[in-house]
């Protein structure tokens, strides 16, 4: 057993053309936590967000994922090593069909290269039944049986959202990394969402959870506050919202 | 599912009935359609399933052409060596260059292999010591399949089209496959391909490779069908009606690949026969076409078979 958090940054900072939007972030993510990470428009989130994925480098700091760092990884090195991610706007691959959006998750579970598709081998066949069998039974789970052969792109917002966050999670994450998950949702969308985030959390899956909407937040159990790029406020949600920092910054009192 | 066995039944006895049944320029009409629908097969799995628009087929294709040309008439090797110097040397190449262009897309892709078509055109045409220039390399030999000439025309047609079936199989398997799976995440949204794993660079290249693989088959098939050839056949003008193929076909139909290649095959011959005029009845039909029917002919078959099965069973009621 090791104490290592899941995820620990360490003073990550980060500027674009001069402009600093991030400044010495430094917290840990510990393994089977829900973080969540608040702040208004502008504070930083989303660029935080794309460096844990891979997506921007930072020019400053470390990440360590496991214990080791990820610097030098990849998107598709952290996919497979456990640390997947949903999209603000929902990333569906809107040509294929709900199913074959989550088969498209577990794609990373199996190895064949190219020649064994082309010819079509045993042990090719073999793979796609079971990402087949595993994607099928992800859209029973997530309630998109009836919706498996449409095309992605006339889900609803709402079936985007949970679409997008099965087909994260039948590639079997370890830290799920969730981006403004409930923009765009109802109310009764968002307490859906909720409790998806809770049930994946209780099956031990991490989760880092990046919004400005204070009630989903309340799911988290440690929530940052980044201000400016800056870490103002630590803690649970209801000692954040008791925050003098946080308070003037979100309610100018 | 037994009406679509019939259709396959039927499409394959007048598949073997054909050649001994048409006139001989419409038999070797036949033949170009088969080589054209290899070399169709790899710019429509580029587009259909990658979004990538290949302008260089003629390349691959010239390649695999000089290859067979060189081997045979020059240094007076068996017919296969050339299919296989073709291929490997296609394949080397198309892996060299799509490793750096390859992380180009849109336009941007389009020009660069725009740019390599042109490039290979201009050396095939200077490179005269290896190539006959304008001049070109002539006397190739009829196939020879280890022992087994191939020196009647239907023997060539029946040779090119089971080459082309296995092609299209290929094909078939690489988009049912996990491969193609892959491949479709990352035209509909490469960003989110990302995130689950899809390694976009890495497939995109593998994808060129087999394109440039179909292209050289394609190519060396010609070869032995003109016995001759020349840096004519290896323009950029070929390399766009081989983008014609997949998007007239429907670029992610398989079987819309075939129709794409009659189509460029038979029309401008057809609309030879009317003068002066058939270059721009060719450009007017390919806008029809792609004005018209925006995915397709095989695309606007499925959506025509899709209006008409409502009409059925509300008749049944």
């Amino acid at each position: 057993m090791t104490t290592d958090p899941l995820l620990a940054l360490r003073q990550v900072g980060h500027s674009f053309g001069g402009l600093a939007v991030l400044r010495s972030v430094t917290f840990d993510v510990p393994e089977g936590g829900i973080v969540g990470l608040i702040g208004p428009n502008g504070s930083g989130k989303t660029t935080l967000f794309n460096i844990v994925s891979g997506y921007i480098r930072p020019l400053a700091g470390t990440i360590d994922y496991r214990g080791a760092s990820i610097a030098g990884s990849s998107i598709q090195q952290r996919g497979l090593a456990g640390l997947v991610r949903t999209f603000q706007t929902p990333q569906v691959f809107e040509q294929m069909t709900v199913l074959e959006n989550i088969m498209v998750g577990c794609t990373k579970l199996t190895r064949t290269n190219m020649l064994q598709d082309l010819l079509r081998t045993p042990a090719a066949r073999a793979q796609m039944q079971e990402i087949r069998r595993r994607a099928e039974a992800a859209c029973e789970r997530f309630r998109l049986g009836a919706l498996a052969d449409l095309p992605a792109a006339s889900l609803t917002a709402g079936q985007r959202r949970i679409l997008e966050i099965a087909r994260a999670v039948v590639g079997e994450p370890r830290l799920l990394l969730l981006d403004e998950p409930s923009s765009g949702l109802n109310a009764q969308e968002i307490e859906n969402l909720r409790d998806w985030i809770v049930r994946l959390n209780e099956e031990g899956i991490t989760v880092l959870l990046v919004s400005h909407d204070m009630g989903l937040m309340t799911v988290a159990h440690t929530v940052h506050t980044l201000y400016f790029g800056e870490i103002i406020a630590s803690g649970d949600m209801a000692a954040i919202q008791r925050d003098a920092r946080v308070r003037e910054v979100y309610l100018g009192v | 599912m037994t009406s679509r066995l019939l259709w396959i039944v039927a499409a394959l006895v007048i598949w073997a009935a054909l050649p001994f049944f048409v006139p001989r320029n419409i038999a070797d009409l036949l033949v170009f359609t088969g080589i054209y629908t290899i070399a169709g097969l790899g710019i429509g799995l580029l587009l259909g399933h990658c979004g990538i628009v290949n302008l260089a087929q003629a390349t691959f294709y010239g390649l695999g052409a000089y290859s067979s040309a060189y081997c045979t008439v020059m240094l007076g090797l068996p017919s296969i060596a050339g299919f296989v110097v073709g291929a490997v040397i296609s394949m080397a190449l198309a892996y060299l260059i799509g490793r750096p262009i390859l992380r180009l897309t849109g336009y941007f892709l389009a020009l660069a292999t725009l740019a390599l078509g042109a490039i290979a055109s201009a050396l095939f045409f200077e490179w005269d010591w290896l190539t006959g220039g304008t001049l070109g390399i002539g006397g190739i030999p009829k196939l020879d399949l280890f022992g087994f000439v191939l020196d009647r025309p239907s023997r060539y047609y029946f040779f090119v089209w089971i080459v082309a079936f296995t092609c299209m199989a290929v094909a078939h398997n690489l988009v049912g496959s996990r491969t193609g799976l892959m491949l479709r995440s990352m035209r509909d949204s490469s960003t989110a391909a990302a995130s689950l794993s899809v390694d976009l660079q890495a497939l995109r290249t593998q994808v060129f490779v087999v394109c440039a693989l179909f292209g050289s088959l394609a190519g060396s098939l010609f070869a032995h069908h003109a016995s001759f050839v020349s840096t004519q056949s290896f323009t950029v003008d070929r390399s766009i009606s081989f983008l014609l193929i997949p998007v007239i076909g429907g670029a992610t139909s398989i079987p819309g690949i075939v129709a794409g290649a009659l189509f460029v095959t038979f029309l401008p011959e057809l609309l030879s026969k009317l003068g002066d005029i058939h270059q721009i009845l060719f450009g007017l039909a390919l806008v029809g076409v792609v004005v018209l029917l925006p995915d397709g002919l095989m695309g606007a078959y499925g959506r025509l078979q899709r209006r008409l099965a409502p009409r059925r069973s509300g008749h049944d009621h």
